[in-house]
């Protein structure tokens, strides 16, 4: 069989090429024919790598077309035009609203990429994610079957001796801290920064903070975390840059722990690099984290500094503790053993490709979503909050209405979104990009929820205008969409600027003495084909 | 740390939060400078928005389109106009994919000098944050009572 890859861009040495790589020799070894195409390459991959352009050209009726996805690609007039059977491999896109501030073409081009992952809908036969943290999007997008595919890393590949002369200049019996990825403003390292400052400081002064991946030093993010590194003042903080194969094993042979304070992975691979080099590992359980974990290592809620660095302490100190979590580590590497992974794509990929409607059949599409969306993100985290009880009071003046709610914190991800009935409202559950804090932190966004949103074309309500989910859909929902704001609660006058400008006469303000008259307002606009001016008459 | 912040199967989450609580107690003064320098480092949150500098040259960067061709003459005005608008209607393809590369120059450049101008941004919103911090360093110093090598 011809199964070949397609990815905007083939890397040497980031993840999503490794996994483009490895597939390709696992695909020929197993006596598939199988091609790179990219519209773009590093020098390093010249040889392995055919233009994209050429695709539809040399496919056939019995091509396969594996469809990386995840960022901005301008590939779907081109993969619409292709013959033979076409698979999306979802990797996740960062959500643009971390690159606010910093990087104003990244932002847009996340943003245009989850428009593409709409696009592609129609013309892929089925969806695989790594995670199911990402699978849980694609299913909000309205992809038919969806499938998780088990992320296959070549374990080899870490096993490089380390650089001697780095591991000599590291070994000096400082504890050193590590983190591993590109310096880009949803990896925060700036948290990572903060919380080794409040390590130094507090518990252990003779420690070393390595940052090793490539860190643009001219860009807005490096500016940041240049300054930041002088106003908080450690000693011992180096940004390694991009460092080679023998380097980054010196990294992890001399480190004490590995920290990750990244806001967004759609399955991070660094995090089960340094559980195979038996380094213990502290990560903020954002995203597909906390599955990629799976138990093992210290994943926390708290982006807190100084809690964060306590964790950092008791694994140098307590060496009962720490001999306990790298066992953990050691049987989580153990589980994703890569003969077991590769037979398990094997399965996954050929049980899709023996018949054109395999796969797992996900939930209800968006094309059956009900007339109106009642985005309520604190639905079930915070159900006595006004905005739920006036999501609750909405749904039962309008039948063809559901509500679209954040998951509980450390619930899992499932593919089954919904309905779910709570106190007899039908109820859609989406995973948020980050732990739900407590009240009156603001609702982190959820890159699912805001999917579901995108591909559905009914109405929307955003019940709390500040939350993360209904700053990002501000821009997406247009005249279709109505806000309500709890003065309250906001303390982002931005945030408000933001609604004010986007809705218009369309946001309302929340009266928590007298929730039936918003409501009214609302049932009375949206039952109205003209909007806010004719429901106000 | 509290146990309900944490996610971990072995050792479980207790037994975490325990081990933290096993910790030598940081001294206030250590913890209150440490929580100051963090709160100082707190980035504020910046509009999404162009900068104003470049709005001008960003309305104009797309050099494809031009306005709707109009003229003020009684007589030959239609004819012009009408001339005008057909002329573009029917080689405004051909425009295009002459001016292309024009247009993803300018995009570029515009991209190029957001960049410049948010690190410039970056560069004053650190060194001020830099000053507030040394400001309250020297205030704090001014505050404490001299020690005894300053006698």
């Amino acid at each position: 069989m011809h199964i070949h890859q397609l990815v905007t861009r083939l890397a040497w040495g980031d993840a999503i090429g490794n996994q483009v790589r490895y597939l390709q020799s696992l695909l020929r070894s197993w006596g598939h024919t199988s091609e790179i195409y990219a519209d773009s390459w590093d020098d390093a991959c010249r040889d392995q790598v055919r233009p994209a352009k050429s695709y539809p050209r040399e496919a056939t009726r019995d091509s396969v077309l594996l469809v990386h996805h995840s960022f901005e690609s301008r590939q779907v007039p081109l993969i619409a035009r292709s013959r033979g059977r076409k698979l999306l491999v979802y990797h996740n896109i960062t959500p643009a609203r971390l690159f606010e501030g910093y990087d104003r073409g990244a932002a847009l081009s996340c943003d245009t990429a989850r428009v593409e992952l709409l696009a592609l809908r129609p013309h892929v036969d089925g969806a695989f994610a790594y995670s199911r943290f990402s699978a849980e999007e694609l299913a909000a997008a309205g992809y038919p079957r969806v499938d998780v595919l088990p992320f296959a890393i070549d374990w080899n590949a870490f096993d490089t001796p380390p650089d001697p002369s780095l591991m000599a200049e590291l070994d000096d019996g400082c504890s050193n801290i590590l983190f591993v990825g590109r310096a880009v403003p949803s990896k925060y390292v700036d948290d990572v920064l903060r919380v080794f400052t409040a390590y130094q400081r507090l518990y252990q002064p003779k420690s070393r903070l390595l940052i090793a991946g490539n860190i643009h030093r001219d860009g807005p993010y490096g500016s940041f975390l240049h300054g930041l590194k002088d106003l908080l003042g450690p000693e011992r903080i180096q940004f390694l840059g991009r460092v080679n194969a023998a380097q980054l094993s010196a990294c992890f042979a001399s480190a004490t722990a590995y920290l990750s304070m990244s806001r967004h992975e759609g399955f991070g691979v660094p995090l089960l690099e340094a559980m195979y080099r038996d380094v213990p590992v502290v990560a903020y359980g954002a995203a597909a984290v906390p599955e990629t974990m799976g138990g093992a290592g210290l994943t926390t809620f708290s982006r807190e500094p100084m809690d964060v660095a306590q964790l950092l302490a008791v694994l140098e100190r307590d060496s009962t503790l720490r001999q306990q979590v790298l066992a953990a580590q050691r049987a989580r590497v153990a589980a994703l053993s890569q003969q077991a992974v590769a037979t398990q794509v094997r399965n996954t990929l050929l049980r899709w490709l023996g018949a054109r409607d395999a796969g797992p059949a996900a939930t209800p599409t968006p094309s059956e979503a009900p007339a109106i969306e009642l985005v309520c993100p604190g639905f079930t985290s915070r159900p006595d909050a006004p905005m739920s009880r006036l999501a609750r009071e909405l749904h039962r003046r309008l039948p063809d209405s559901r509500i679209l709610a954040l998951r509980g914190r450390g619930e899992e991800p499932v593919l089954s979104l919904g309905p779910r009935t709570s106190e007899g409202a039908s109820v859609w559950h989406f995973t948020p990009d980050q732990p739900v804090g407590p009240a009156p932190e603001p609702l982190p966004g959820s890159s699912s929820l805001e999917t579901a949103v995108r591909a559905s074309s009914g109405k929307v309500v955003l019940l709390g205008t500040d939350s993360g989910v209904s700053q990002a859909l501000l821009g997406a929902v247009g005249r279709r969409g109505w806000g309500v704001r709890d003065a309250a609660t906001v303390t982002d006058e931005a945030a408000t600027e933001a609604a004010r400008h986007h809705l218009g006469a369309q946001l309302l303000e929340l009266d928590r003495s007298d929730l039936d008259a918003v409501a009214n307002t609302l049932v009375q606009g949206l039952s109205s084909k003209r909007g806010a001016r004719h429901a106000r008459r | 740390m509290h146990a309900a912040d944490l996610l971990t199967a072995e050792p479980t989450a207790q037994a975490v939060a325990a081990a933290t609580e096993r910790l030598p107690e940081p001294s206030a003064a250590a913890r209150d400078q440490l929580r100051r320098t963090l709160a100082a480092s707190l980035r504020a949150p910046v509009a999404g928005q162009w900068p104003a500098l470049l709005l001008e040259a960003r309305a104009k960067a797309d050099v494809r389109y031009v306005e709707p061709a109009t003229s003020h003459r009684p007589l030959v005005g239609p004819v012009l106009v009408f001339a005008k608008r057909t002329f573009r209607g029917a080689f405004q393809p051909f425009i295009n994919e002459v001016l292309r590369r024009q247009v993803h120059f300018n995009e570029a450049i515009l991209d190029a000098l957001t960049v410049v101008i948010e690190n410039q941004r970056e560069h004053a919103r650190t060194q001020a944050l830099w000053r507030r911090e040394l400001d309250a360093r020297l205030k704090q110093l001014e505050k404490d009572p001299p020690g005894p090598s300053s006698r």
